[in-house]
């Protein structure tokens, strides 16, 4: 179709013109894709063989060892610190970021934990690593006492297949579910981002006391996800009054691209926490 | 021609004080029972077909129903992989085409009595039993591991609950669409709900397949699965019970490691290290464990702690044996492009030996890797290469007498050496291969016991006229086929 490609041409230019330095926002127009990704095919993903493997350097330089130190490492070789290593972990992670809307929220929540947000459609995430960048760069020519966006991160990742290869275990303290793709169809039900064999990763990746945060606007997905979560022994539900009193659920409920759809459609947010429990002793 | 087989097995090889063996072959939908006294007997039996398909009611009844109760041009499905229990009893079968499990018991005279057959929801790839033999874990190609007890008992099947996903009570009830009006959609789902919403007014919902017998979703990887292993270790707790784990592997580079059921909703660990799909796992002698896959490597684990020890290289000696035995026709030029795909790896059952031994099979290739792994603690290496007549498709270690030891290997009768695709001309290539081993000597060729190759078995002439090539192919060859290709959609 000639408006395909000519709507291709426009974003290829737009994304040319991007530098290194600009502090002006990226533009949504240029970054939309369909709302679905199929997380069964192989798509050309890139991803750490393990989490050691990882290159979190890259995604918060403020957080990288030195450079020095890199190269001291590198001169001395293996049995030193891993030269794509961070200062301190990536401890909280929103899978199905989106455009990153409770991202860019929780960056000032947690100033002094690392975030990272995860998304498996391609200019999506491209837009979200734009407008960090560009947040960064205002950030870092303003001496207010503005949030600095060093803390969070985005990348392209399918998470249902290799969660595992980004986090040891019992590495996050917070998983973000928000508005996932619900699935309607019911042979796409093993698709969802949420089942009693995946919540086994979850569990893997949390530390015991971490909390996974569910939200979404369909009813039969929140009964689907809140099932699920209570069936696997892992997990128990978090009470009313602590799930309200957590900061994160409110942002969660404001903050998101969707929430904000669902605010102005005067739908219905379900609003669902689980707390990753200890492991039982060996029977 | 007939049939290669398959997959083969033996019972324990020389289990503590008697050196009987049993050797079981799948030969496309047959299988073939052999024991050291000479017995012989094949499943299912021409005579039993008949019976089964008349269901025993009517003995007398018109031979015309009985047609329809089963009509001819359905083909029995083929067996796709298998395994004895520890205590030699019973053998536990997948078939491909239907998804089913079948349990057999082992009569005393050789005889396969089918006990049960139970269809999953989805094609079974891998199978293993518990320790104590009492339940089967069931790996799908949906990345799902089910148990199920190896014998239902009686009662079971009525009040079987099946491990219903929570929404499956729900949709079975009168349908209502997931979503409302309030809910935001995209186009795409904006579609679905109205497909939805006409389907549900013009036909009833369909009854959803659910297996009536007892199974227990235990674990489940978003990724194909390719093997499964149980293991007992023992306590790290004084007087604590011995600990079981499960060993998965996908085709998405894991190998997962969880505990064992009741508590398989555990995962321990993951062995990180593949770059391509992973298809065979083997646990030696001493415990490491040995994965391989589509890489140029096999790797070999502490698997109890997730720590890599050290990788064997197999696709180099590959490349060297088809170079030097003259097997070049598909054969690129520089090793770098040249791809193996693992389909087996067997511990070596040989006692004499103070290293683990494992045997090493590639898809297509007319030879047996001999490796010793010492888990890096001193030089592991390849110890033989051991040149069959053909393509090496599996593997079976008897003992006949103490100290020795012998190897059976089905290799490919249909197929050309070193190759998947060209059929060879010669009408009766043998399907067995025997060896046996000494600890001085390695690997030497012997003549066979089996009295076979000249009776009727399931011809492959079907497969010849063409159309059925194919998916006789895929029966002997499903490993390579796991490759992720490049460019796979965005």
């Amino acid at each position: 179709m000639a408006g395909e490609g000519k709507n291709k041409n426009k974003r290829e230019e737009y994304k040319q013109s991007l530098k290194e330095g600009d502090a002006a926002l990226p533009q949504k127009k240029f970054y939309r894709q369909r709302a679905h990704a199929n997380p069964f095919s192989d798509h050309a993903l890139t991803y750490p063989k393990s989490p050691t493997d990882m290159n979190w350097a890259t995604h918060y330089p403020a957080y990288a060892l030195s450079k020095k130190e890199e190269a001291g490492d590198e001169a001395q070789g293996s049995g030193a610190q891993n030269p794509k290593a961070i200062t301190q972990p990536v401890e909280i992670a929103d899978i199905g970021c989106g455009f990153g809307g409770l991202l860019f929220a929780l960056a000032p929540n947690f100033p002094d934990k690392l975030i990272i947000g995860m998304e498996i459609r391609t200019s999506v995430t491209e837009y979200v690593q734009e407008k960090i960048r560009a947040l960064r760069t205002q950030a870092a020519s303003t001496t207010t006492n503005q949030p600095t966006y060093q803390n969070i991160a985005c990348l392209r990742a399918n998470t249902m297949k290799f969660l595992p290869n980004f986090f040891a275990r019992g590495q996050l303290s917070k998983i973000f579910l928000c508005f996932p793709d619900p699935h309607f169809k019911q042979r796409k039900h093993k698709a969802r981002i949420v089942s009693y064999t995946l919540n086994s990763e979850y569990a893997y990746v949390l530390r015991p006391g971490g909390i996974v945060y569910t939200i979404t606007d369909v009813e039969d997905l929140h009964n689907w996800m809140v099932g699920h979560f209570e069936k696997h022994p892992s997990f128990e539900r978090v009470g009313e009054e602590e799930q309200e009193e957590d900061v994160c659920v409110g942002v969660m409920r404001m903050e998101t691209e969707e929430g904000k759809k669902v605010t102005r459609n005067g739908g219905v947010k379900y609003v669902a926490c689980f707390r990753r429990l200890e492991d039982p002793p060996w029977p | 021609m007939a049939h290669p087989y398959q997959c083969i097995l033996a019972s324990n090889a020389g289990s503590l004080d008697e050196f009987n063996w049993t050797l079981i072959g799948a030969s496309g939908p047959k299988l073939v029972v052999q024991s050291c006294s000479g017995a012989r007997s094949t499943w299912p039996k021409e005579k039993e077909e008949i019976a089964e398909n008349g269901q025993g009611d009517e003995p007398n009844g018109p031979p015309g129903k009985r047609l329809k109760l089963s009509p001819p041009e359905e083909k029995a499905p083929n067996f796709s992989t298998m395994v004895m229990s520890n205590d030699s009893q019973y053998l536990v079968a997948i078939t491909g085409e239907d998804k089913c499990i079948r349990v057999f018991q082992i009569d005393s005279d050789c005889q396969l009595q089918q006990l049960s057959q139970r269809c999953m929801p989805r094609r079974p790839s891998a199978i293993t039993l518990t320790s104590d033999d009492s339940t089967i874990l069931v790996a799908d190609k949906f990345g799902d591991v089910y148990a199920l007890p190896l014998l239902p008992s009686p009662g079971e099947e009525r009040n079987a609950i099946p491990t219903a996903e929570p929404s499956e009570a729900v949709t079975e009830k009168k349908f209502t669409p997931a979503a409302s009006v309030l809910t935001v959609h995209s186009g795409r789902n904006r579609k679905v709900l109205e497909e939805q919403m006409k389907q549900a007014a013009s036909l009833p919902p369909k009854p959803k397949e659910t297996m009536k017998f007892k199974h227990d979703l235990l674990l489940g990887h978003v990724s194909m699965l390719t093997d499964v292993i149980y293991t007992t270790v023992e306590s790290p707790v004084e007087g604590g019970k011995p600990r079981g784990y499960i060993l998965t592997s996908d085709r998405d580079e894991h190998i997962r490691l969880s505990r064992g059921p009741p508590q398989a909703h555990i995962i321990e660990g993951f062995c990180h290290g593949h770059e391509q799909f992973v298809s065979r796992l083997c646990l030696t002698k001493s415990g490491l464990l040995v994965s391989g896959g589509g890489d140029t490597d096999l790797f070999v684990w502490d698997w109890l702690n997730s720590r890599f020890l050290e990788t064997l290289s197999i696709r180099d000696p590959v490349f060297d044996f088809l170079k030097t035995n003259k097997f070049e026709s598909n054969l690129p030029d520089d090793k770098a492009h040249f791809n193996i795909a693992v389909s087996g790896i067997w511990n070596l059952p040989n006692k004499d030996s103070e290293f683990d031994e494992i045997l090493v099979a590639c898809e297509g290739i007319p030879a047996l890797f001999h490796f010793k792994v010492t888990g890096g603690k001193a030089a592991s290496s390849l110890s033989h290469v051991i040149a069959v007549n053909a393509n090496a498709l599996g593997v079976a270690f008897i003992q006949p007498r103490e100290s020795a030891l012998q190897m059976i290997v089905s290799v490919d009768n249909v197929h050309k050496p070193a190759s998947t695709t060209e059929l060879r001309d010669e009408e009766h290539a043998s399907r067995l291969q025997y060896f046996s081993y000494s600890q001085a000597g390695g690997w030497s060729s012997q003549a066979g016991y089996h009295k076979q190759e000249s009776d009727s078995e399931v011809g492959m002439e079907g497969a010849r006229k063409g159309g059925d090539e194919k998916a006789a192919r895929d029966i002997l060859y499903n490993v390579e086929v796991l490759r992720k290709r490049p460019g796979a959609e965005d």
